[in-house]
């Protein structure tokens, strides 16, 4: 599977949705990971986890998110109904300014590096390449944004502590 | 806090690195130590634009001298030049480090982790707005004229002429210098300005919506390096078959495919190899002397112990002949014995042996 997000449009998602029970064993028993089923994607998780890109994919959902908001617009109907380009997304890094953190990090800082970033969400379901130049978000997006809402939660309940 | 907590030894110790210095009954630390921890917290106090704004009078004051008495003392000329660099210097730095206050404040209202009121973000964004942002922005504004970047920018145009007609090498080669630092000078407060316009003088309007998701993402992206992500799958294939399965799968068949004869020796080593006993076939030939055929002799006595007789083991029992105490007598008629071993049919002499004459 090469750590793809199976979505709720595929065939083999009713499959999971209607057998839970035993491919959560299923994958335990034979493989060791955790089957994450949720409403609209299925995930597998192992022990060992793709750290490093998974702090790229986050920091590329938190730049475009915010860039979209400071431009004005929805980020949240952005990333569920809009189509970006390539060109698009590279205004928003080049003029974001959280440009120092995007000149770190050897993934971001470069139109050419980001593409590879994109591709290899491509590869695991996070993003649809709809052209050579274009991509959309799939409901995969929703790991992520789901870890920011409960990063805020944790944060306001220090805070009024 | 720190002298009361460390005592009186540390009050001296800093006094003599002039760490502190006295205020009355109190210490404060001194400003280029103040400065070193902000760089080094990256925490910096923001700046009203006022004490930034200083910057344009030095800096035309140099310019003003430089260009009114540049064919003058040659010393001075190259020491105001130096002394416009460092101005500049500080100016960028002041104003960069400014930016990234009036970032993180604002970053802060839009994140609004304390759940403030509407009203009262207004009124902290218009505080930012008025004090800080705007007399920022007049001082970065480039089309404005009185604004330090514009006459920063004429100090560029100035140096960029200079560094190729100024007739002395050595002022050349410093306002060679002044231009290429003014050149990056430029890109940084262009970039500056644009965070100001993008960013922080639309601050009303982007105060005005919220969301939860967005608060979660600024407060990731403050420090994204020590948070922990989502995890993913770390994607490994496991065979189901020996890693090197195809290299054996393609020697196993290479083998038949080899159409030269191939020469096999046996390698099995014969164990059971017979070794000529001297002593107990000459003790035989003592006992049966004289003996009147030789090689027939010789052939019987392998006969005892072996079906087929080798022709090896046939020759190594002929070699007592050589025995110095034997007497060999040869017929006087040409008569001979054929013998025959596994290998060859032997036509010999009858040879008559006899113990040696012992004189």
């Amino acid at each position: 599977m090469g750590g793809k997000f199976i979505l709720s449009n595929e065939a083999h998602f009713n499959s999971l949705k209607e057998n839970d029970a035993f491919y959560t064993e299923f994958f335990k028993i034979s493989f060791d990971l955790d089957l994450n089923l949720k409403t609209e994607y299925a995930f597998l998780l192992s022990k060992e986890t793709q750290e490093n890109f998974s702090r790229d994919v986050s920091i590329f959902i938190a730049i475009l998110c915010y860039e979209l908001d400071r431009d004005g617009r929805n980020f949240m109907e952005a990333l569920d109904f809009n189509e970006f380009t390539f060109e698009e997304v590279d205004r928003y890094f080049d003029n974001s300014s959280f440009i120092d953190l995007i000149e770190s990090n050897k993934s971001l800082r470069e139109p050419d590096a980001r593409r590879t970033l994109i591709n290899g969400m491509h590869r695991r379901n996070i993003v649809n390449k709809n052209f050579e130049d274009r991509f959309s978000f799939t409901q995969a997006y929703k790991v992520f944004v789901d870890f920011a809402k409960e990063l805020a939660l944790k944060r306001m309940a220090v805070e009024s502590e | 806090m720190l002298i009361q907590k460390h005592g009186h030894t540390m009050n001296i110790r800093l006094r003599e690195y002039r760490v502190i210095r006295s205020l009355g009954s109190d210490y404060e630390m001194r400003d280029v130590y103040f400065k070193l921890m902000e760089f080094l917290m990256f925490e910096f106090k923001p700046l009203l634009p006022e004490t930034i704004e200083k910057y344009k009078g030095s800096i035309s004051e140099l310019f003003l001298k430089i260009r009114k008495y540049e064919n003058q003392d040659r010393d001075i000329l190259q020491e105001r030049i130096k002394n416009l660099s460092h101005q500049v210097r500080e100016f960028v730095d002041l104003v960069e480090r400014n930016t990234f206050r009036l970032l993180a404040e604002t970053r802060e209202l839009k994140s609004n982790i304390d759940r403030i009121e509407y009203r009262e973000k207004v009124q902290k964004a218009s505080f930012w707005i008025e004090y800080y942002i705007l007399p920022l922005n007049r001082i970065l504004d480039v089309k404005h004229s009185e604004s330090v970047t514009s006459t920063v920018l004429d100090v560029s145009e100035y140096a960029n002429r200079r560094r190729l007609d100024f007739q002395d090498e050595t002022i050349r080669m410093e306002f060679e210098k002044l231009y290429g630092q003014l050149i990056q000078t430029n890109t940084d407060l262009l970039r500056q300005s644009k965070v100001l316009v993008n960013e922080l003088l639309p601050l009303l309007e982007r105060i005005r919506t919220e969301s939860l998701i967005l608060t979660g993402w600024i407060e990731f992206l403050r420090n994204p390096y020590k948070m922990d992500t989502p995890p993913l799958l770390k994607g490994s294939r496991t065979m189901v078959y020996a890693k090197d399965m195809l290299y054996k799968v393609r020697e196993f068949f290479e083998q038949f495919s080899v159409s030269d004869y191939v020469t096999l020796e046996d390698g099995v080593v014969d164990f059971d190899k017979w070794i000529f006993d001297r002593d107990l076939f000459k003790g035989n030939l003592t006992k049966s002397l004289p003996v009147n055929d030789f090689f027939s002799w010789c052939y019987k006595e392998l006969q005892k112990d072996f079906q087929d007789i080798e022709t090896d083991k046939f020759f190594a029992l002929c070699g007592l002949l050589f025995d110095g105490d034997l007497q060999i007598e040869f017929p006087k008629k040409a008569e001979r014995v054929t013998l025959t071993t596994t290998t060859s049919s032997i036509s010999l002499p009858k040879i008559k042996v006899e113990p040696a004459l012992k004189i």
